[in-house]
C-alpha cells in the first residue's frame, strides 16, 4: 500500500533535444497522477531532457519522502531501464536505501504491463470506429533493430496477445528497420481495413513522418533511417499542429484499402494508471516474495 | 503544509525575486504573476492562468519558434504573464520552466548537493557516449567554454570541476560563472541562482562531438 504523506513518484522519461513532442506524454501523465494526489509529490526525469536523472537524485526531501518510486516510462525493458537509469540513479538493485535512509523503489516499465494490450484494443476501436474488425488487420509497428531496447520483442509479444482474442481478421506486428516490414503492409495484409498502431512512447519524428512514409501515405518528409544526415534543430520544429495533422485525414485510401493511422499507443492518458499500477505491484510483489 | 521547496522559495523571496530569466512578482490580491524579466512593466502581455503546467508551453520553444532543448538556456520566449494562486503552483511553474533547479537549490542551501567532475561523468558512460571520455584538456576548455557560457549558451552557475583534482571547468570561463550570488542573466540584480552540480547530457554530448570532430 502506498503512503501518499511520504512517498514520492518519479516518472523516468527518455527525452529528446530535437523533438518536443518527445517529454510530453511523461508530463501529462505526472500532472494527471499529480491531480489524483496518490503520492506526496511527483516529479519527472529523463536521458536527454531537463531534469535530468542526475538532478533527480536532488528532488525530494529525504526529511519529508521516505520512499521514491521510480517507474521507467520506456515500452520496453532493454538499455535504458537496464543500465543507463540504474546507473544515473545510483540504484543498487530493486530496491535503494540512501545514506539519508531515503528508500527507493525500482519498478517495471510501463510497457511490460498487460494494460498495455487494452490500450492498444482501445486505439485501434477509437480509430477505426467504423471498421468491422473481423474485415480489419491490426499492425502494431515498432522501430526494430534498436539499441537493446526489445521494442521488437514487446510488440511481437501484444500482437500475440490481441491474436489470441481472435477479434480481429488479422493482427501483425512489424518495423520500420526489419522484416517484417511497415512498408510491405499492402503485402502483409489481406482485409479491407487495415489499422496502424505505433509501438512507441511519444509521437516524433517516427510517427510524424517516416512511418506514413513507409506506408504511402504521405509523401513529405524525411526518410531517415540509417541516414548519416540527422535532422537539425530547425527541421525538427516542423509545426507540431502540421505533423498531428496525419492522424487526423483518416482514413486513407490506398487502392481498394482503406488505412486508419494512429498516434503512438504511449500519448494515451490511460498510462498514467499503468504507472500508478506499477508502482503499487513493487509493492504487492515485494510483500508476496517476503 | 509547505514542502522543502516550497519553503525555501517562500524565504528567497523575500530577498528577491528573479530566478533565471523569470521575474516574479506577488500580487495584492494574493498570489504571484511570472513574466519574462524583459517584460516587466508591459501591460499586453498574454496572459495564462488556467495551471502551472502552462509554463510547459511557455518554456518550450523560443521567440522564433525554435524548441528549447536546454531550458537554461538564455532565450526564454517574450510576451506572456502566468498569474499563480499559490506558492505551490509557483513551485510547479518554476520547476517547469528549469526543471530540476528548485531541488538542487534547496540541496545547496541545506549542505546535501554532491558535485560531480566533468572527467567522471564522462568516464562512466557507454553506449555512444563512451567515447567522449577521449576528450582532451584543450577541448574540454573550448567546448565548456563555449556551450556553458552565460552569453548565448547557459544561464546556470558551474560547481563542478573537471576532475578530481579540482582543476577549473572551463580557463574560458570568466570567475563569476562559478559564484552563486552572481546575476548571470547580467541584469545585476539578486536572484535565485540556477545551479548546475554535474555535466548535463547536452554537455557530454558536445564533449562526444568534439572527439569525434564533428
Amino acid at each position: 500500500m502506498i503512503s501518499k504523506s511520504n512517498s514520492a513518484l518519479l516518472i523516468v522519461g527518455h527525452g529528446s533535444t530535437v523533438n518536443p513532442d518527445s517529454s510530453a506524454p511523461t508530463l501529462a501523465h505526472a500532472a494527471e497522477i499529480r491531480r489524483r494526489k496518490l503520492f506526496a509529490e511527483v516529479g519527472c526525469a529523463f536521458w536527454k531532457e531537463e531534469s535530468s536523472l542526475r538532478d533527480a537524485i536532488f528532488l525530494f526531501d529525504p526529511a519529508s519522502i521516505r520512499e521514491v518510486y521510480v517507474v521507467p516510462n520506456f515500452i520496453s525493458e532493454g538499455y535504458f531501464a537496464q543500465t543507463v537509469i540504474p546507473r544515473e540513479l545510483e540504484l543498487n538493485g530493486r530496491l535503494t536505501k540512501r545514506s539519508s535512509g531515503q528508500i527507493w523503489k525500482y519498478c517495471d516499465p510501463v510497457g511490460n504491463h498487460s494494460l498495455v494490450t487494452k490500450l492498444l484494443l482501445k486505439r485501434a476501436e477509437e480509430v477505426a470506429q467504423d471498421a468491422d474488425p473481423a474485415e480489419t488487420s491490426l499492425l502494431i509497428v515498432a522501430h526494430g533493430t534498436d539499441l537493446n531496447e526489445n521494442s521488437a520483442v514487446a510488440a511481437k509479444r501484444e500482437a500475440d496477445k490481441i491474436r489470441s482474442l481472435g477479434k480481429y481478421a488479422a493482427v501483425l506486428n512489424a518495423y520500420m528497420e526489419e522484416s517484417p516490414l511497415v512498408s510491405d503492409w499492402q503485402k502483409l495484409t489481406r482485409t479491407t481495413n487495415v489499422v496502424v498502431v505505433p509501438f512507441f512512447i511519444s509521437d516524433g519524428l517516427h510517427s510524424y513522418e517516416d512511418i506514413p512514409v513507409l506506408l504511402g501515405i504521405t509523401k513529405e518528409g524525411s526518410t531517415r533511417l540509417r541516414s548519416p544526415e540527422r535532422p537539425t534543430t530547425r527541421q525538427a520544429m516542423t509545426s507540431r499542429v502540421a505533423r498531428g495533422e496525419v492522424f487526423r485525414r483518416n482514413p486513407y485510401k490506398v487502392d481498394d484499402r482503406s488505412l486508419f493511422y494512429a498516434s503512438s499507443i504511449g500519448t494515451d492518458p490511460g498510462f498514467a494508471d499503468i504507472i500508478i499500477e506499477q508502482a503499487a505491484k513493487f509493492d504487492s510483489e515485494s510483500s508476496l516474495a517476503g | 503544509m509547505l514542502n522543502a521547496i516550497e519553503r525555501t522559495l517562500e524565504v528567497a523571496l523575500t530577498g528577491c525575486r528573479r530566478i533565471g530569466q523569470i521575474a516574479i512578482r506577488k500580487l495584492d490580491i494574493g498570489g504571484f504573476a511570472l513574466s519574462h524579466c524583459d517584460d516587466e512593466g508591459c501591460d499586453d502581455l498574454k496572459v495564462f492562468c488556467s495551471a502551472p503546467e502552462d509554463a510547459i508551453e511557455l518554456s518550450k520553444f523560443d521567440d522564433a519558434g525554435n524548441y528549447r532543448p536546454l531550458k537554461t538556456a538564455p532565450n526564454l520566449r517574450h510576451d506572456w504573464r502566468l498569474e499563480l494562486a499559490t506558492l505551490e503552483e509557483l513551485s510547479c511553474a518554476i520547476d517547469h520552466f528549469y526543471p530540476g533547479r528548485l531541488a538542487v537549490f534547496v540541496a545547496w542551501k541545506t549542505s546535501q548537493l554532491r558535485t560531480t567532475p566533468l572527467r567522471e561523468t564522462l568516464d562512466r558512460q557507454s553506449g555512444m557516449y563512451r567515447v567522449a571520455a577521449k576528450i582532451s584538456d584543450e577541448q574540454i576548455d573550448n567546448v565548456v567554454g563555449n556551450f556553458c557560457r552565460s552569453d548565448g549558451g547557459c544561464l546556470r552557475t558551474i560547481l563542478w570541476k573537471r576532475n578530481k583534482r579540482g582543476t577549473v571547468a572551463s580557463t574560458k570561463l570568466p570567475r563569476e560563472k562559478f559564484d552563486p550570488l552572481h546575476d548571470q542573466t547580467g541584469h545585476k540584480e539578486r536572484c535565485i541562482p540556477l545551479l548546475c552540480q554535474e555535466p548535463c547530457n547536452l554537455l557530454v554530448n558536445e564533449c562526444r562531438r568534439a572527439v569525434k570532430g564533428e
